[in-house]
């Protein structure tokens, strides 16, 4: 029972523009590289939302680091009603003994987070951290530790930038408000 | 006067399962249709269609007065009569009477759109909206008549769900209960008595299964439930104000308590402007209880939440 408005429909206002975006990210890549030197570092990005945000923000590194993908599936209405989170890609790599930093787009419930974390945990990292592009405090349901931000973004549906609607808009440029009339 | 009282959900078959009790039974069957007709015989005539809408947000008084006329009918025909009471809150109004069964009858929604679809001939959509309407005016008669949450499976002996069951078997079960329930224990034991101690009692569904008002709170515990969040509905009733003799005059009930984040959740999908009634509970609470947490999640927040599950959110009812 997906929304069956017609696209064409969609109204987009631009937030966060392309230069934005790009100078917040290499700000972080700087602030994240003096904080890690030294460390064992994986960036452990989130599926599939983060894909464009890790790509840019890893290349505004310039420490040694590694990087993984993790994915885990998603409440929706087709999920069994008796159905859990689960893991649906984990890690190729271990992180055990190793300084891991989780790479979100966006973190505003802090539901997946939250079990990201506590699942990641069991597998003792020497440290566990989060860096988001997007953070929207209003809407977070389960406290999650924030560690680096972007943007701190009021109770709004954002689309753009790795941020879907249905699965589209991800491939955005910028990130904008969303709204269907 | 043998009393059974019977709730149900609307398509869960109710209807037919009264009316197989009081044949069977050879009890009177009361129901909104017998109430009206019995009262216009006294000259008193339902004021307007819908008595729901009557006793709304205004005093009405001839809203009112045909509550009390309704009431009285029922509890004379009590006095003379064996009675299966099909809705009108026959559950509260008998309460008080021991020898009562009162029994809800409930189904999964989905089973519940099937039976009303094949009953009157609807298409799904209209179904589920007759469905959705129809739980709503119950929920606000019992919520304005007799201020208790009908969604409260508490408040009765023997909860049915009947969508594996043929209706006439819930009938039967029914009149099982009764029997065993009404009669006195000296005529149960009696030899040659049925073996009661033996029997199989019919056990009510989870009493523990959480009841929401309102199926956003359904669709939020889901949601929490698939994250492995712990939750309890409605656990808690803070005070909120009192009058001078201190009486309590306003409280709040916040709909999620979440034990792992200390958190209370509450949840609208009201729209801002009459959110406002919400918000001051919250804003009081936080006054008078700082140290708990509480947190509304407003109509555009959970919007985005189901937005961002693609979850296409049918308005129904605002809370």
């Amino acid at each position: 029972m997906s929304d069956k408005k017609p696209y064409r429909d969609d109204q987009l206002k631009i937030l966060l523009t392309q230069e934005q975006i790009e100078d917040k990210i290499t700000e972080l890549g700087k602030t994240i590289s003096s904080d890690y030197a030294g460390k064992d570092l994986i960036m452990v990005g989130v599926l599939r939302g983060s894909a464009y945000f890790m790509v840019d923000l890893s290349r505004k590194m310039h420490i040694p680091f590694a990087i993984d993908f993790i994915s885990i599936s998603h409440y929706s209405e087709q999920a069994d009603s008796a159905g859990v989170v689960r893991i649906t890609k984990d890690l190729d790599l271990s992180i055990t003994g190793k300084h891991v930093l989780i790479i979100e787009d966006i973190v505003d419930t802090g539901l997946s987070l939250g079990y990201l974390l506590r699942n990641l945990k069991t597998r003792n990292p020497a440290d566990l951290k989060v860096c988001t592009l997007l953070n929207v405090e209003a809407r977070r349901i389960v406290e999650v530790p924030v560690d680096y931000r972007g943007f701190d973004l009021p109770n709004i549906f954002v689309v753009g930038y790795g941020l879907d609607y249905n699965e589209r808009y991800r491939n955005l440029q910028f990130i904008a408000e969303f709204s269907r009339p | 006067m043998g009393i059974i009282t019977i709730s149900r959900e609307f398509g869960s078959g109710g209807e037919t399962i009264a009316r197989l009790v009081a044949e069977k039974m050879q009890f009177l069957l009361v129901n909104k249709e017998t109430i009206a007709q019995g009262l216009a015989e006294y000259g008193i005539e339902k004021p307007v269609p819908r008595l729901e809408d009557l006793i709304g947000g205004e005093e009405d008084q001839a809203g009112l007065q045909y509550l009390e006329a309704m009431h009285n009918y029922i509890y004379d025909l009590a006095i003379r009569n064996d009675l299966v009471i099909l809705g009108r809150g026959g559950s509260v109004l008998f309460c008080d009477y021991p020898p009562a069964l009162h029994v809800k009858l409930i189904a999964q929604f989905t089973q519940r759109v099937q039976r009303v679809m094949k009953l009157y001939d609807l298409k799904p959509e209209t179904a589920v909206k007759l469905i959705k309407e129809q739980d709503c005016s119950t929920r606000q008669y019992y919520r304005r008549v007799f201020n208790m949450n009908w969604a409260n499976l508490r408040s009765y002996d023997l909860v049915i769900n009947t969508q594996k069951m043929a209706l006439e078997d819930v009938a039967d079960i029914i009149i099982a209960a009764y029997r065993i329930h009404a009669l006195p224990r000296e005529i149960k034991d009696a030899p040659g008595g049925v073996e009661i101690e033996d029997r199989v009692f019919i056990s009510p569904t989870e009493a523990e299964a959480e009841q929401f008002m309102h199926s956003s709170e359904e669709e939020f515990a889901h949601m929490l439930d698939f994250y492995r969040i712990r939750w309890e509905y409605e656990p808690k009733t803070f005070l909120l104000e009192w009058d001078s003799e201190g009486n309590v005059i306003e409280a709040f009930s916040p709909d999620f308590f979440l034990p792992d984040q200390d958190l209370y959740i509450e949840l609208t999908t009201q729209k801002p402007k009459q959110a406002w009634k919400k918000n001051r509970k919250i804003r009081r609470m936080k006054e008078l209880y700082p140290d708990i947490n509480v947190r509304l999640i407003d109509k555009k927040g959970f919007e985005s939440l189901l937005r961002k599950h693609s979850i296409d959110h049918d308005e129904g009812e605002e809370i």
